[in-house]
């Protein structure tokens, strides 16, 4: 070999290997679709040979040796002797993923492929062909040329060139072009330092600077050129759901069409790398809850074969996936049972909202997790995910018609469009894909209702408050200022700012890892004065003004940086369950202090009172109804709401908690993330 | 004993000593954007060439209050990027020599003499933690396991 080291040949095979894998499902899966295309047969045949003949140089036998069993099965399909059904196309797919496995040494569950299977034997589901089933002899006995022109462009993943070959493909590894984004983002605001130097030390204006006007326009389109090298097509991940899609009805017994339209659109690396889960777990619920039998189909006088459908479009700076099925719908009655159950208030909403609260923790979980699309998570973390990728989600149903997800993400969040505005003397920065509108304030639209202040919005009332004050800042706004209106996944809210300054593309970084996660602050960005510019996170702002915003009494003045934010205290021995509390209450916008025991909670209460403390019972030092009659008896503590969370259930412990003066108990059996939020915003409702 | 080079850093009344290599740069009273939602710690957001770095109050970390007015950022480098800690006097350089005792404080790890004053060691690792700009004044008990 040319001097490389073990080491980097494998390196190289590994990545080979990928490729070569990806392209080896994606044949096989319309191979199955297309049992007589002679061409995909010998496609299959060549990747597995190429894949053979790569491992054997790089020294891994053993992959080798998976991939001449795999090879030898092909080659039985190719010579007529096996016809190709769903169990052989079973076996292939199972045997890439096991050679995928035994290529990264990972496991994959399931019986491995192996010489035996490549005997015209009857075992493991190959079957001897009957001659009525035998395929036509006139097969090649070489493999044919491959037809890439039929893969799509934008999902055709070509193994590298060699030196020699010319144009075409190389591998860079993903931090370097990462690095090289950061570094061309890094122009943007270095680009408009320079403009404003030549205006303040020079008197020149940058627009009539020749020179300044051509820098400009080579920097917006090295930005251009390098945003678009981190462009991968929705291809890139429609592979794995269409594998999905198969390996789980059938599963099911249930038949499904897959459709994949527009994956040749091409988005962010980083954004669909975020999504992609998002997306599986969608086409997964749709087969598990959308989706119904062929039985139930026919007697609903559908076809018994459901189509589900991924449909990707490019809209602008924005990319939208949409995942429908022509299943049974959601059941939205169960969601309004559901969300009245936890205390939530339905009324008002639109049918758009209502079917918009599947999305909400707790709601999603107990309408649409099993263990199939769920895997322990609902409809919320679909939500969080695609939020994170500062996009959308909607939601459209039609009971017994169907159910389509749409996903809306911008293209790329290296840069984004947003509205500035200005909220108690400080400029921040909203997304606009997440702006509704923004208007003057009009007094004769500003009302009342349900305990407080709304505006008209298209006929629908629209809660408002001063951004400020959501922000827990001072002097919490003009009452006369403008107001913008946020849209949420299933509400929408007005807020007041100051003033608005204008529309500008931010280049958003992500805050220190040092800070903790701050669910109103999406990330900041640098202003051509080398300010610091806040990117506000338009759900968290209306989740945060939601849960504090309704009050009928008149409002208590901020007196600074947090002065709206409640504080909770929370007291557990166990360090999982304090963090993961911590955790809940801060992301409910609650300012969290920990104590590890009963004493300790005490010595916390004495430095800085807390407006509510959530407590174990078991702790060492001093358990729960200690401290919480403690609490009770101490002068200043003594009206500081106390909630108890134990895992004990009993109903002596739970009185026994009531009777020491705690004012509510839950018990950590049915403890969820939405059950401590509402406790602890009832039980401060009671004290505001 | 070794001597260790350390960054003095003027924190009120108090002096502070920090591992010189821990050190990047001192900024003379950076422009700071306030950083609404952020914990008492975070005193606001500076621009240090394009990046955005996080100005921290010293004597909040160490649950001493909190710096009154910034006068210089002293920009660290660690496990969790840049970070910068607020002090009220202009930071020098300085050996320390043997250590004078103990020192109290999370987030210090000895008493030393300077002059006629007593600096105290900074634990940076301890000090710049997520953990600590949280809630500086957790304890996390990471030997608890907890019934209850």
């Amino acid at each position: 070999m040319s001097g490389m080291s073990p080491e980097r040949v494998r390196r190289l095979f590994a990545q080979e290997a990928e490729v070569r894998l990806a392209e080896l499902g994606r044949l096989l899966l319309r191979l199955e679709q297309n049992v007589d295309d002679e061409t995909l047969v010998g496609s299959v045949f060549r990747e597995l040979h190429t894949l053979k003949g790569s491992a054997a140089v790089a020294g891994l036998d053993e992959v080798s040796r998976m991939a001449h069993h795999l090879e030898e099965v092909v080659e039985e399909v190719r010579a007529g002797r096996r016809p190709i059904t769903a169990e052989v196309i079973d076996m292939l797919l199972r045997g890439t993923d096991q050679l995928g496995a035994a290529v990264s040494g990972t496991q994959v569950d399931g019986p491995e492929v192996d010489s035996t299977h490549a005997e015209p034997a009857t075992t493991n589901g190959l079957q001897k062909p009957r001659p009525s089933e035998a395929r036509p002899p006139a097969r090649p006995t070489t493999p044919p040329p491959v037809d890439r022109a039929s893969v799509p462009a934008g999902a055709r993943s070509d193994p590298p060139e060699g030196p020699a070959g010319g144009g075409g493909f190389i591998m860079v590894p993903v931090e370097r072009l990462e690095e090289l984004t950061r570094l061309v983002g890094e122009t943007a605001s270095a680009q408009l330092r320079v403009g404003r130097m030549l205006n303040d030390r020079f008197h020149v204006d940058p627009a009539t600077c020749a020179e300044f006007n051509e820098l400009s326009r080579s920097l917006n389109d090295l930005r251009e050129h390098a945003m678009r090298a981190q462009m991968v097509p929705v291809s890139t991940i429609t592979d794995q759901l269409h594998r999905a899609v198969r390996d789980l009805s059938r599963a099911q017994g249930k038949d499904v069409r897959w459709e994949a339209e527009g994956i040749d659109t091409e988005m962010d690396r980083g954004v669909l790398h975020r999504l992609s889960d998002s997306v599986m777990h969608l086409v997964r619920n749709a087969i598990d809850h959308g989706i119904e039998s062929p039985a139930e189909r026919e007697r609903a006088g559908k076809q018994p074969r459901a189509t589900l459908r991924l449909h990707a479009m490019q809209l602008g700076a924005e990319v939208i996936i949409a995942v429908s099925d022509d299943g049974r719908g959601i059941d939205t009655e169960s969601v309004e049972r559901e969300a009245n159950r936890l205390g939530i208030d339905i009324e008002g909403l639109t049918q758009e909202e209502r079917l918009g609260l599947s999305f909400r923790a707790g709601l999603s979980t107990a309408q649409f997790v099993t263990d199939v699309s769920g895997r322990g998570v609902g409809l919320d973390v679909v939500r969080t995910s695609v939020e994170a990728a500062q996009g959308r989600v909607e939601v459209r149903s039609e009971p017994g018609v169907g159910t389509e997800f749409r996903i809306i993400v911008p293209i790329t969040v290296a840069v984004l469009r947003c509205l500035l505005v200005e909220a108690a003397g400080q400029r921040f920065a909203l997304p606009f894909h997440r702006v509704l509108l923004s208007q003057a304030h009009e007094p004769s639209t500003v009302t009342h209702a349900e305990g407080r202040p709304v505006v008209w919005v298209d006929g629908h009332p629209v809660p408002v408050r001063p951004l400020g004050e959501t922000l827990g800042l001072a002097g919490g706004g003009k009452p006369e200022g403008p107001v913008v209106v946020l849209a949420g996944a299933s509400r929408r809210h007005a807020f007041g700012v100051d003033r608005l300054v204008g529309q500008r593309d931010v280049v958003i970084k992500a805050l220190s890892p040092l800070l903790p996660r701050l669910p109103l602050v999406a990330g900041a960005g640098v202003e051509p004065d080398g300010s610091i510019l806040v990117v506000l996170d338009p759900p968290g702002l209306i989740e945060r003004a939601g849960q504090t915003g309704r009050t009928s009494g008149p409002k208590a003045p901020a007196v600074g940086p947090g002065a709206a934010r409640r504080s909770v205290l929370v007291v557990d021995d166990a360090l999982v369950v304090r963090e993961l509390q911590r955790g809940i209450l801060e992301r409910a916008g609650f300012d969290v202090r920990v104590a590890t025991d009963g004493q300790h909670a005490l010595t916390k209460l004495a430095q800085e009172r807390s407006d509510l403390v959530v407590t174990d019972i078991e702790m060492p030092t001093m358990d729960g109804f200690a401290l919480t009659e403690a609490i009770r008896a101490h002068p200043s503590l003594a009206n500081t709401p106390v909630l108890i969370v134990s895992s004990r259930a009993s109903d002596s412990d739970r009185q026994r908690g009531m009777d020491a003066g705690a004012d509510g108990y839950i018990t950590k059996s049915a403890f969820d993330e939405t059950s401590l939020v509402t406790a602890v915003n009832r039980l401060l409702g009671v004290t505001a | 004993m070794t001597d260790v080079h350390v960054l003095l850093l003027p924190v009120g009344a108090d002096l502070y000593a920090l591992p010189v290599d821990w050190a990047c740069e001192v900024v003379t009273a950076p422009t700071l954007t306030p950083l609404a939602t952020a914990p008492p710690v975070v005193i606001g957001l500076f621009n240090l060439r394009g990046q955005i770095v996080p100005l921290l109050d010293t004597a909040g970390l160490l649950g001493l209050g909190r710096v009154e007015a910034t006068a210089f950022a002293v920009v660290v480098t660690g496990a969790h990027g840049l970070a910068a800690l607020a002090t009220t006097g202009f930071p020098r350089r300085q050996m320390l020599d043997v250590p004078t005792g103990p020192s109290d404080l999370p987030g210090t790890t000895g008493l030393y003499q300077v002059g006629q004053q007593v600096a105290a060691l900074l634990d940076p690792p301890a000090l710049l933690s997520p953990e600590r700009v949280r809630d500086p004044a957790a304890r996390l008990d990471l030997t608890s396991t907890g019934g209850g």
